[in-house]
């Protein structure tokens, strides 16, 4: 029997370990948490019990650090030869030429346009909508019910939360946060920060333009 | 003792109009981070004591001038900050480095202006002195002296300290609902970290508990000297800076502190508090620096305005911003627990409120009370 390594931490593993059991019952799903040290490093020890001959992997880190933590293991996982081949809930509905990467996640009843791609450790989630030709980079996290219309595109470890509806044709900048629910119909500046919590966006000046 | 800080300089709107003329108007006030305006043609925008000011970057020349066109009175440049020549959007007015209209489009065939008239036609201009990588404005006409404003051991610290700063810069604001003296006041009060933050600051940093060593209460009698050079030297002991005596609980050590050149001035919390309305510190020994620049609204409303960044980088890394913005969610952590009874005192606050009583350990305060209240209560000027 085929293994799946479910491997992170938080809410978001319990949820990923979960859809993995529910929809591959012929496979032997595991949960592996890592532990995260002083400086919050994680501890990589956990692949060492694994074998990419016998099962395959799958990154469960919520968007903690500005998904930088998921990202992290998804290349320790990718190092070591596991696939990871990404989820796809039974239920959602992903159009056909839709690209979809490594290690996503795709929740129940998400909608995932035609021409849209979604790049590698993206994390769709249940009930989330994608327009047509939408390109999400690498590393996103989408939370569950959001609305992204056609022709958006999403910069690499951004993240988009439950309320926010972002109109056709936008672009988020990479590491952007959209917490305020509302429309966004403006292009996002890389590294903006629309947090809940805080009455204006955060912004960053003068950063590095390599960084991803 | 009792304050001298009746309600009403918290409240009144006529209050608030005098200490933007006589104070705000008058002094250096922390206007930006010359990191900001670094390019030729980059700007900043900023509105101090109720005026929009732009500050320019002409070929390296930075210049602070009134941001309103004197032609339909449109901002010449908007947003924060950004890169564009000074140039105004509406119709194309430009200015040099001098503030004179530089070029309008179709002057002759439009506007006719003879020589006269167009060579009246200047932007009003502020001084504007950078020390290390901050920047300092003053709308006065006949400025004072920084050196007046800020003791010399202060600038230098100032200036040292800020040399190290990173240019990566986060930055938001957070509208408060209480008067901006309310802030300084408890800046210059540490008795209230155990109480208010007994689960954030207090936990991180112990700051000393220590009995007051003032024995003598200097702020009984009046001020002596009310000639503007009196009441000046007297505001340059408003502004400090020093390490409190504070220890950390747990001297942590986090990954990204590798990644930087942190600035040698200290080991605990570093705190730099320049009156009227800036705060800068370093919780981290000198890691990291946050700057808080409290710009008064209206009598009930402050802005306070948040810079953090680490000390220089040595080299980029990817995850900066994210360092910085933990950083800023903790700082809004321990930042609103001061907003959240800021906000409740000034609630509180009515005309015919108690006036506060204060014990030996408020001797900030007090000074700076007793100065504020004979500027307000006279016809005196700095």
């Amino acid at each position: 029997m085929k293994s799946r390594w479910v491997i992170g931490g938080g809410d978001y593993l319990d949820l990923a370990f979960h859809a993995w059991k529910q929809a591959s019952p012929d496979e032997h799903v595991q949960k592996i948490e890592v532990a995260q040290g002083e400086e919050d490093e994680l501890n990589l020890a956990v692949f060492e019990q694994l074998d990419p001959e016998t099962g395959d992997a799958f990154i469960a880190f919520d968007d903690r650090f500005g998904n930088f933590k998921r990202m992290e293991l998804f290349r320790a996982a990718l190092e070591r030869g596991f696939a990871m081949a990404p989820f796809i809930s039974a239920s959602a509905d992903v159009a056909g030429d839709a690209a979809i990467g490594r290690n996503v996640f795709v929740g129940s009843r998400a909608v995932i346009g035609h021409g849209c791609k979604v790049e590698y450790n993206s994390v769709v989630h249940a009930g989330a909508q994608l327009g047509a030709n939408s390109h999400l980079r690498s590393s996103v996290w989408i939370e569950p019910g959001v609305q992204i219309g056609s022709g958006v595109k999403v910069g690499a470890h951004a993240i988009v939360r439950t309320g926010a509806i972002v109109h056709s044709n936008i672009r988020i900048g990479k590491s952007a946060e959209l917490g305020w629910p509302q429309i966004y119909n403006t292009d996002i500046a890389d590294k903006t920060v629309y947090d809940i919590r805080y009455d204006e966006p955060i912004y960053v000046y003068n950063y590095s333009p390599s960084q991803t | 003792m009792q304050s001298r800080m009746h309600p009403k300089y918290y409240l009144s709107q006529e209050i608030f109009d005098r200490e933007q003329a006589k104070i705000f108007r008058k002094v250096w006030l922390f206007a930006g981070l010359a990191s900001l305006v670094s390019e030729n043609n980059s700007y900043l925008t900023r509105k101090i004591a109720g005026v929009p000011v732009v500050i320019q970057n002409f070929k390296g020349e930075l210049k602070a001038f009134e941001n309103i066109c004197l032609h339909r009175s449109a901002p010449l440049q908007q947003g924060f900050c950004g890169r564009r020549a000074l140039v105004c959007p509406y119709h194309a007015w430009s200015y040099d480095s001098s503030g004179a209209v530089r070029q309008i489009p179709d002057c002759d065939a439009l506007y006719r202006f003879n020589d006269g008239e167009r060579q009246s036609l200047k932007l009003r201009e502020f001084a504007l002195q950078q020390v290390g990588s901050l920047l300092f404005i003053n709308l006065s006409s006949d400025p004072m002296p920084l050196e007046t404003q800020f003791s010399d051991k202060f600038i230098k610290l100032l200036e040292d300290s800020s040399k190290q700063y990173d240019t990566e810069v986060m930055f938001t604001t957070w509208h408060a609902s209480f008067n901006w003296k309310l802030v300084y006041e408890n800046l210059r009060d540490l008795n209230h970290v155990r109480y208010i933050h007994p689960k954030s600051l207090g936990q991180a940093l112990k700051f000393q508990k220590h009995a007051s060593d003032i024995f003598i209460d200097e702020a009984a009698g009046p001020l002596t000297d009310l000639s503007p050079a009196g009441l000046r030297t007297e505001m340059r002991r408003f502004s400090q800076a020093g390490a409190e005596d504070a220890e950390y609980a747990q001297a942590r050590h986090y990954a990204w502190m590798d990644m930087v050149e942190p600035w040698r001035g200290t080991d605990g919390y570093y705190n730099w508090l320049a009156y009227p309305n800036l705060h800068i510190a370093s919780g981290t020994g000198g890691y990291s620096f946050s700057i808080e620049n409290h710009v008064p609204v209206s009598p009930g409303k402050t802005d306070v305005e948040i810079y953090y960044f680490t000390a220089k980088k040595k080299q980029p890394y990817a995850t900066s911003h994210q360092v910085l913005l933990s950083h800023m969610h903790y700082s809004k952590k321990v930042v609103g627990e001061d907003i959240a009874i800021l906000e409740a005192v000034q609630s509180a606050l009515h005309p015919d409120a108690p006036m506060p009583s204060q014990g030996a350990y408020e001797t900030q305060n007090r000074l700076v009370e007793r100065w504020y209240t004979t500027l307000m209560e006279t016809g005196h000027e700095i």
